[in-house]
Formats: structure tokens, C-alpha cells, sequence
């Protein structure tokens, strides 16, 4: 039963399968579940109408909505997300396979404005840059090495379950009255796993590597945090505020200094130092709850003091507009992480979207700046973050760093082939360098499709672990930066719900707690001690060529050899002209 | 009784004592002025050093040997000689790269600065006026020069003094868009700012508040005024000279010399030849000596300072060519009367009364917060002194 059952849910929630919101129902849910799909009865997904009050999965006859149904044998084949090759059935609204034929198609990308359930004010970079060309992320999975689930084909379709006998109506009705009666009257374990959560959480709350309040704050307040609506702790619309926090067990977060890739060439440098302004005015104007911090030591004593430890991360290279003297001033500001790369090619590094087909690689992985930013990231003591780059540039640095990396943000690829995930062989790579993937939240890059639940995400968890070992796994949620987040996991008040389900899968409390706080911390240390020992080192100095520059908002101010720059400021040419006749003229 | 017998003899010794006794006085005052300035060595308003660092080796110190480089004003065997015992160093860039480059560019020189004190052992980066007190190096800080730097944005300015940016210069050569220069015609930048604007009044409020020296040196009149009036604490003019002694836009008329006093800021006088004599062929250090007399006269002794602006110029007076003339200078002035307590006020405790006055107001303004950072990490990475408190007491 164990081995069937995560698929089976993995089925269910790919069917947009969710849980009631009540946590007590929701875990006899979780009871009656396993034990249905246990039962000669085939098991059945369904999405639970929050009117009916219904207990997951409800007994009654199992044809209506609500009701966890088996699959008829034509639905057993669910596409996954990415990879449409033929068109689903048709499907009714509260069928299983109703989140499948939603996905299987060319559907726009939803509106930036989502905000379904979590009223969230929209996502920061253009939602069509991630969901449009899905078919291509997939044309570009197809026929890879990377089959998303074992055994299947690149067409991406699930293998077909045997079918199992079915009951008769009145069995089925008997049968399940009595588990509803059961499941009132035992004891129930998913309630003890989250207590259990919340114990383990108390003491090893979790350290999340990215999460985009900043943003918010800036597209919202204006980063002007003292008006009264920005107060942090009442503050609404957004996956993050402090009570939730609090909730949450959320002890240490990468507050993320993101700006749009279109101020790349532009004023990104100046963005970024406004983001990180204000996560600094943020730990000021709320000092019982933030402790803006620098190093893992600094981590370990907000714990003890109940704080949330909150650390910078810059989430792209053209934050630093190719200047090593940039990203040194942010790392004396407190950065201590960088993304080196958006969804755009900085001069020097290549995005993810090169493994797509909407974008061709330039770099191939990194320059050979790049790899300078690289070394100077190591020598300075700054993580390197791997989220939204290439593959290509993945297991360059993988190569390359002396210190070990994360993904603050990614989830496996091998389950939900979106390109801003990470392959298995990158995550063999990341276990060998003692690397840690921090797993992200977001419906697109959990199932491929807009709806994901709890249950997928720790799949991914589960996935991680075992490709590269509980050692490599870690908390990246991406809230507030995304629109589509799991049912279960609304906000950041949810992360013992999340713990509470790695228990119930047997995660032991080593595992846990190295997923929620000891592997970014053991990854921390190991970047400060890579930092030690480069102590003495000089810093790198050598710029950028400046024809590897683009864009007019620059100066060639401090470079003798501008040659062969792109649109560096010249005279019109007409002056130019001009000037031999001003001569002759005032001769 | 033998002398009134011999007036030979007296002669004799008349002319003798004619020929050693200024040569001993003279002797005895630059001895006097090198005494004084072990004891007080000085602390100077302006170098352009850092520029010269980006223009000759594009900050890339490794081409560089600091004590020796000689083609500039400045090195550090020359700092020595001159009884530097603190410098702001200018971060200067061009107003050409304003609206474009200017942060980017901005940070790369207090990168440079870092580096530079971080590879020397001359040299200690300092952010306090305690930090300048306790320093038996040659302390650095940083000045900015020029509001276009922070590209109107106040979050910027705080990341600014977050590095260690203890003054900004409101404008150079160019108006920002909330304040006036004293330039006129060099640059065409929102040539309709007047003074200050609403948003350039905030600037100089929140200059205040985080406890950065406002710095009025290429600044207009009006510019000049309207900071005078709204800064709650005592600025400075890092290096700029007495206006009636020589009309120059970039000089400080007696009216705001007075207000100076009044708000108990300093001058730091400038070595600038251009501006110190008006045209005049002959610049010397008596040109220079002019202005100490004249701005001691109208403002008083403890509002002024010393500002060279070495290796921001080309042309400086006769006898102060480079960094380790300043013993000339206090010569002069010692010759001229100055005493030991003016001259040590001009060389170091009036600019420190500023800072620290300065550093109060900061205490006193806005909410106290820690910001926990390991201070051996600070202190290796830079050589910070001082450091711990000046976190504790950072203040947004």
C-alpha cells in the first residue's frame, strides 16, 4: 500500500484533488484515504466543494462530485502538465481529470492579477514569460534523459493501472459508512504528525531561502513601510506578515532584493540597493520580530532568541551590472546570496529560458567573467544560487565553486519537467559538492499546471531526498512572488502542515530538521569556512571588457579601450561633420 | 660696560645676531609647526586621489604601489611627510555620468577605498570621529561628492552611509534634481533647480537623521542658505575658500560665513590656486595664508579647517605642490601670529567637535536598532575601528 499510495495521491492531486480546510478533517481525511485505497475499491480523487463540509473522502455513492472516485480506465491516463501529445477526453466539472484536461492544452497564461485564494497582488515577473511556450519547455524535455516519471515514455503519460474489481453499489455504500464511522471514533495520526511538526518546529523552526515581501512592499507601499496599511503585523493580500511567520515556525528567511530584469542596463543597481534598504527598515521598524543577521552564527542566535534571522539575497546578476566593486559593496551591505540569473542572460551567465525554445544560449554556461563572479562569490563568502539559470550554467558553477551552492528556489524536474527545475544529474551534482535544493512552492513548477495541493510538493521533497539525500533538501517557497500556490500551504503560516506530511511519509526527525534548518546552515558554514581560507586573497579587479556591455544608460568612464563597444554615447554624426567646417570658419 | 666702550664690537654683533636670530626663528617655527603637527596630526577635507586610481589603473590596485605612485599629489610616503593623520577620500564621478551610470560607478570607488585601506598597513578605515581619535594609522573615510550619486534616492543615500560614506558634497559641477550648483554653464542638467527643493530639503533632513555630514562645497548661494537653515546639525564646506578674498563661484561669502559660525560648522580651506587667487599669477602660500586670516577674522578660529583638494586640481600655490607640504602651511600661519590652540583646532579639533556634534543629533533622532554582524568579519574585511558601536548606532 505504501508504494502505491504516494502515486495514487500524486494522481489525485494532479486531478486537483484538495483537502478540506479544517485540519481535523483534513487529517481523518488523510486516515480514510489510505485506508480506501487500500480497499478493493478502486481509489478516487476529487477536489472537495468547500460548501459540502464533506469529510475527505466522503462515503455516499462514489459517481458524485466530492467523493474520492476511481478512474475510469480512459482517465487513468493523465498527461503530465507539459507534455500534451494528443487531446484529453472531455471531462465535467468535478471529475477527476478535470485539472488535466486544463492543462494539457495551450491555455493562456493567467492574468497577473490571480490572486485566487491567497488575494495575492500578482506574480513579479511576467507571468507569460514563465507560462507561455509551455509546449516548448516540453519539446525541449521530450526526448531528453530525464523520463519525469519512471517508466514512462517522453510522451509524459502515467502508466495505466490495472483495473480492480468493482464493488457493487450497495457493498461500496456499507463498506464505506463504516469506515466513515472508524475514522470518527479512532485516534487520528495526522493530527499527532503536525503536533509533532510543531514540536520539532519549535526548536528547529525553518529557514526559508526565498521570499518576495520586499517586492510586494515595493509594488504596493512603495517600500514606504511606515504608511499604516504596510504594517507588517496586520499587514493583508500578501502570503506573508508576521503573525503568519509566527505560525509558520518560520525562524530564519532569505528576504529576496529582486528587481524586474527590464532594469537590466538601466537603473537595476539602484533598485537593488532600495530592495535592500528596505528588508534593513524592515528588521529596524520591527525588532521583536526581525534580526537582520550576516552569517550562520547570526542565525543560530535569532533562534535562541526567537527572531526571525533575516538575511538578504539579490535574485539576479544584472543587479550588479557586470561590477565586481558592485557586488562587493552588497556583500558589505549584507548580501549573502545572488541568483545569477533572472529570466534574462546577464553579459556573463545564462537563464533558463535558453533551455527553452524562446531563447538560444550565448554564454553556454558562464563567461569568463562569469566564472570571475563566481570565484569573487567564493572568496567574498556569498552563496551561489543557482534558481532560474541554465542547465548548462548549473553544473558549470557546480564545477567550478569552491564553496557549496543552493537553489533557493527550484523544485525537481524529474516530476514536473518546467525548466526552471533541477534535472537529476544536476541534483547527483548537488549531493556530491554537499549542495542543498530548496524546494519551491509554485503550482507551475510543482505539477506543471496551475493547481497543485501539500501532497505535491512533498513529493518533490521526497524526490530530492532521494536522488541526492535528505542532506540536499530544503524550505524555498517563493511566497509572495508567485501567484499559484498549493492548496495546504496558502501562505507562510503552513510550513508545519508541510513537516506534519514529510513525518507521516517517514521522514525521521533528523531528516526533518535537516531539511528545515541544518542543511542551509551546514551549507552556510562551509561557505564562511571556504571564505577563511581564502583570506589574503586578492580581490578581482579586472572589469568586464566593455564590448561585452550593452545598453545606452552607461558611461565608458575609467576604460581606456572602448573599441568595438555597442551603444556607447559618440557625437551624432552631423556634429562630426560639422566640426572641419567650424574650423575652416574660425581660421 | 665693555660694549658702550666698543660700539665696534656691538655692531659686530648686531649684524650677527640680524643674520642668525630669523634664521633661528625661522628654523624654530618649522620646527615648531612639525612639533605641532606630530602632536595634532592633520585632518583633511578633500583628495581626489581615488579618481586618479580609476583613471590611471581602471581600480585596479594590483598595477599600483600606493607609497611610491608618482604622478599624483598623493602617496603614502608623501602622507607621512605631511602629517596626514586622517583623509576623506572622494568618490567622486563625473555629473556626465548623472541619470546614467553614477551609482554603479559610485560604489566602485568606495570599493576602491575599501580595497585601498584594506591592503595597506598605513592606512585604517574609520567611520566615527572616535575612529579618527583612537587611530594611530592614517584613518580614512569617505566623502561623496556630488548629489548626483545617489540618483534622487533616499534609500540609496542610506546604503551610501551603510558603507561608510561619512559626508556627500550636494553637488558638484552639475544641479541635481533637488539642488543647485555653483557651476554655471558646464553642465545642462535641470537647469531650472533653485537652492533646494522640497525633496532636496529631505535629503538634508535625512542626511541629519542618519548622522552624515552635509557638505555645502560646490554649492550655490542659494543652495548654501537653504541648508544652513534647515540642518539641525553643524556642516561643512569641505573645501572651498573665503569668497571676499577672491570673488570665485566656488568661494563662501562673509554672510554665509557667518552663519557658519553660527551653526558652529567648519570651513576646510582649499589649496585650489584657481580659486585661491582670482587669476593672479603669483600663488604662493601666503595667497592661501590670506584666506585662514581673513574667514578666522569674520567667522572665528573654530570654523575653519583645511580642505586641500589634492589630486582633484592641477594648479596648486608655490611651496604646496603635493601632500606632504601641510608643515608649510601651518608655518606660515604660526609666523603670522596663529597660536598653538588655533592651530590645533584648525588641524583636527574643530573638524572632530563637527563630527561628533554630527554624531549626537544621529543619537538623538529616530529609533535605535542592532544590526548583528559579526565584528572580527567587519574588522577583517576592512580593518574597521570603532566599528561595533557605529553599528549599534545605525540609525535609518
Amino acid at each position: 500500500m505504501q508504494a502505491s499510495a504516494p502515486h495514487i495521491r500524486a494522481r489525485c492531486a494532479a486531478v486537483g484533488v484538495s483537502l478540506p480546510s479544517h485540519p481535523r478533517m483534513r487529517s481523518w481525511g488523510w486516515i480514510c484515504s489510505t485506508w480506501l485505497l487500500a480497499a478493493p475499491a478502486a481509489p478516487r480523487c476529487r477536489s472537495l466543494p468547500a460548501a459540502t463540509g464533506r469529510i475527505h473522502p466522503t462515503v455516499g455513492d462514489g459517481a458524485r462530485a466530492g467523493q474520492c472516485l476511481s478512474f475510469p480506465p480512459q482517465q487513468q491516463q493523465h498527461r503530465w502538465p507539459c507534455c500534451p501529445t494528443a487531446a484529453p477526453p472531455a471531462l465535467g466539472v468535478g471529475q477527476p481529470g478535470h485539472g488535466a484536461a486544463g492543462r494539457a492544452g495551450a491555455r493562456p497564461p493567467p492574468s497577473t492579477k490571480a490572486g485566487a485564494g491567497s488575494g495575492v497582488a500578482g506574480a513579479r515577473s511576467s507571468p507569460a514569460r514563465r507560462h507561455t511556450s509551455r509546449k516548448t519547455y516540453c519539446t525541449a524535455a521530450t526526448g531528453s534523459s530525464h523520463p519525469s516519471v519512471p517508466g514512462t515514455a517522453d510522451t509524459g503519460l502515467i502508466p495505466e493501472q490495472p483495473a480492480a474489481p468493482i464493488p457493487t453499489r450497495g457493498e461500496d455504500r456499507m463498506l464505506r459508512w463504516s469506515v466513515l464511522v472508524l475514522c470518527l471514533l479512532l485516534p487520528c495520526s495526522a493530527q499527532q504528525h503536525l503536533e509533532e511538526a510543531k514540536r520539532i518546529m519549535a526548536t528547529t523552526p525553518v529557514i526559508d531561502g526565498h521570499n518576495d515581501l520586499p517586492w510586494q512592499l515595493l509594488k504596493r507601499f512603495n517600500n514606504q513601510l511606515g504608511l499604516p496599511e504596510a504594517n507588517l503585523t496586520q499587514l493583508t493580500g500578501t502570503h506573508t506578515n508576521i503573525p503568519k511567520l509566527n505560525t509558520g515556525h518560520v525562524g530564519g528567511q532569505f528576504w529576496s532584493a529582486y528587481v524586474p530584469c527590464e532594469t537590466q542596463n538601466k537603473d537595476a543597481v539602484k533598485r537593488t540597493l532600495e530592495q535592500i534598504d528596505v528588508v534593513h527598515r524592515m528588521c529596524e521598524l520591527y525588532p521583536e520580530t526581525f534580526a537582520c543577521v550576516v552569517n550562520s552564527t547570526g542565525i543560530e542566535e535569532a533562534f535562541r532568541n526567537k527572531k526571525v534571522a533575516s538575511l538578504i539575497g539579490v535574485e539576479g546578476g544584472h543587479s550588479i551590472d557586470s561590477s565586481l566593486g558592485v557586488l562587493r559593496t552588497f556583500y558589505h551591505l549584507g548580501v549573502r546570496y545572488m541568483t545569477l540569473t533572472h529570466s534574462c542572460n546577464t553579459p556573463w551567465a545564462d537563464n533558463w529560458l535558453v533551455d527553452t525554445a524562446e531563447e538560444s544560449p550565448v554564454h553556454h554556461g558562464l563567461s569568463s567573467f562569469g566564472k570571475t563572479v563566481v570565484e569573487e562569490m567564493n572568496r567574498l563568502g556569498m552563496m551561489v544560487d543557482l534558481a532560474h539559470v541554465s542547465v548548462d550554467t548549473m553544473k558549470m558553477v557546480l564545477n567550478i565553486s569552491k564553496a557549496p551552492v543552493i537553489f533557493s528556489h527550484s523544485s525537481a524536474y524529474s516530476l514536473c519537467p518546467h525548466r526552471r527545475n533541477v534535472p537529476d544529474d544536476v541534483l547527483r551534482m548537488v549531493a556530491s559538492k554537499e549542495g542543498l535544493v530548496m524546494v519551491n512552492f509554485y503550482n507551475q513548477y510543482v505539477t506543471c499546471s496551475d493547481k497543485a495541493n501539500l501532497s505535491n510538493v512533498a513529493d518533490h521533497m521526497d524526490h530530492v531526498k532521494k536522488v541526492a539525500g535528505f542532506q540536499s533538501v530544503g524550505f524555498g517557497g517563493d511566497y509572495d512572488g508567485v501567484t499559484g500556490v498549493p492548496t495546504g500551504l496558502e501562505d507562510v503560516s503552513t510550513y508545519p502542515a508541510l513537516v506534519a506530511e514529510l513525518l507521516r511519509r517517514n521522514w525521521t526527525e533528523q531528516e526533518v530538521k535537516a531539511a528545515l534548518a541544518d542543511n542551509l546552515l551546514r551549507v552556510f558554514r562551509k561557505v564562511e569556512e571556504v571564505k577563511m581560507s581564502l583570506q589574503g586573497t586578492a580581490p578581482h579587479e579586472e572589469p568586464i571588457a566593455f564590448k561585452e556591455l550593452a545598453g545606452a544608460c552607461r558611461t565608458s568612464y575609467g576604460y581606456s579601450d572602448t573599441s568595438g563597444a555597442g551603444p556607447a554615447p559618440l557625437l551624432p554624426a552631423a556634429l562630426l561633420l560639422a566640426l572641419p567646417l567650424l574650423s575652416t570658419l574660425l581660421s | 660696560m665693555e660694549m658702550k666702550r666698543n660700539p665696534t664690537n656691538l655692531l659686530l654683533w648686531l649684524m650677527f645676531l640680524s643674520d642668525t636670530v630669523p634664521f633661528t626663528y625661522e628654523k624654530s617655527m618649522r620646527e615648531q609647526a612639525i612639533k605641532l603637527m606630530q602632536d595634532t596630526r592633520l585632518i583633511d577635507g578633500h583628495n581626489d586621489f581615488v579618481l586618479r586610481l580609476r583613471i590611471f589603473y581602471q581600480n585596479r590596485l594590483s598595477k599600483v604601489n600606493l607609497r611610491e605612485i608618482n604622478k599624483t599629489h598623493t602617496n603614502l610616503a608623501k602622507l607621512e611627510a605631511g602629517y596626514v593623520g586622517a583623509q576623506f577620500w572622494s568618490v567622486y564621478v563625473l555629473c556626465s555620468a548623472q541619470n546614467k551610470d553614477a551609482v554603479r560607478l559610485t560604489l566602485e570607488q568606495i570599493d576602491i577605498v575599501k580595497r585601498m585601506c584594506n591592503s595597506y598597513e598605513e592606512l585604517e578605515l574609520v567611520t566615527t570621529s572616535q575612529g579618527i581619535s583612537d587611530s594611530k594609522k592614517i584613518a580614512c573615510l569617505i566623502g561623496i561628492e556630488g548629489g548626483h550619486s545617489i540618483d534622487s534616492s533616499l534609500a540609496t543615500l542610506r546604503m551610501y552611509y551603510d558603507l561608510g560614506v561619512r559626508y556627500m558634497t550636494l553637488t558638484h559641477s552639475c544641479n541635481t534634481p533637488w539642488s543647485e550648483s555653483s557651476s554655471k554653464g558646464i553642465h545642462n542638467f535641470y537647469p531650472s533647480v533653485t537652492g533646494l527643493t522640497a525633496f532636496g530639503q529631505e535629503v538634508v533632513k535625512e542626511m541629519n537623521r542618519l548622522g552624515m555630514l552635509i557638505d555645502l562645497s560646490h554649492t550655490s548661494y542659494s543652495t548654501a542658505k537653504a541648508a544652513l537653515h534647515i540642518s539641525k546639525a553643524p556642516v561643512i564646506f569641505s573645501h572651498s575658500a573665503a569668497f571676499s578674498v577672491c570673488n570665485h563661484s566656488r568661494n563662501v561669502p562673509d554672510d554665509i560665513l557667518q552663519q557658519l559660525k553660527r551653526n558652529r560648522g567648519i570651513i576646510m580651506v582649499t589649496f585650489n590656486a584657481d580659486v585661491l587667487a582670482c587669476g593672479r599669477k603669483v600663488v604662493n602660500i601666503s595667497t592661501l595664508a590670506d584666506h585662514f586670516d581673513y574667514i578666522k577674522k569674520i567667522a572665528g578660529p573654530e570654523s575653519i579647517g583645511i580642505g586641500g583638494d589634492y589630486d582633484g586640481v592641477e594648479r596648486f600655490p608655490e611651496g604646496l605642490e603635493d601632500v606632504s607640504k601641510y608643515p608649510s602651511l601651518i608655518e606660515e600661519l604660526l609666523r603670522r601670529g596663529w597660536n598653538e590652540i588655533e592651530l590645533k583646532a584648525v588641524l583636527r579639533e574643530n573638524f572632530l567637535r563637527v563630527f561628533k556634534e554630527v554624531e549626537k543629533k544621529q543619537r538623538s533622532q529616530g529609533s535605535i536598532s542592532k544590526i548583528k554582524e559579526s565584528e572580527k568579519e567587519w574588522t577583517e574585511l576592512c580593518g574597521f575601528s570603532s566599528l561595533h558601536s557605529n553599528l549599534i548606532n545605525t540609525h535609518r
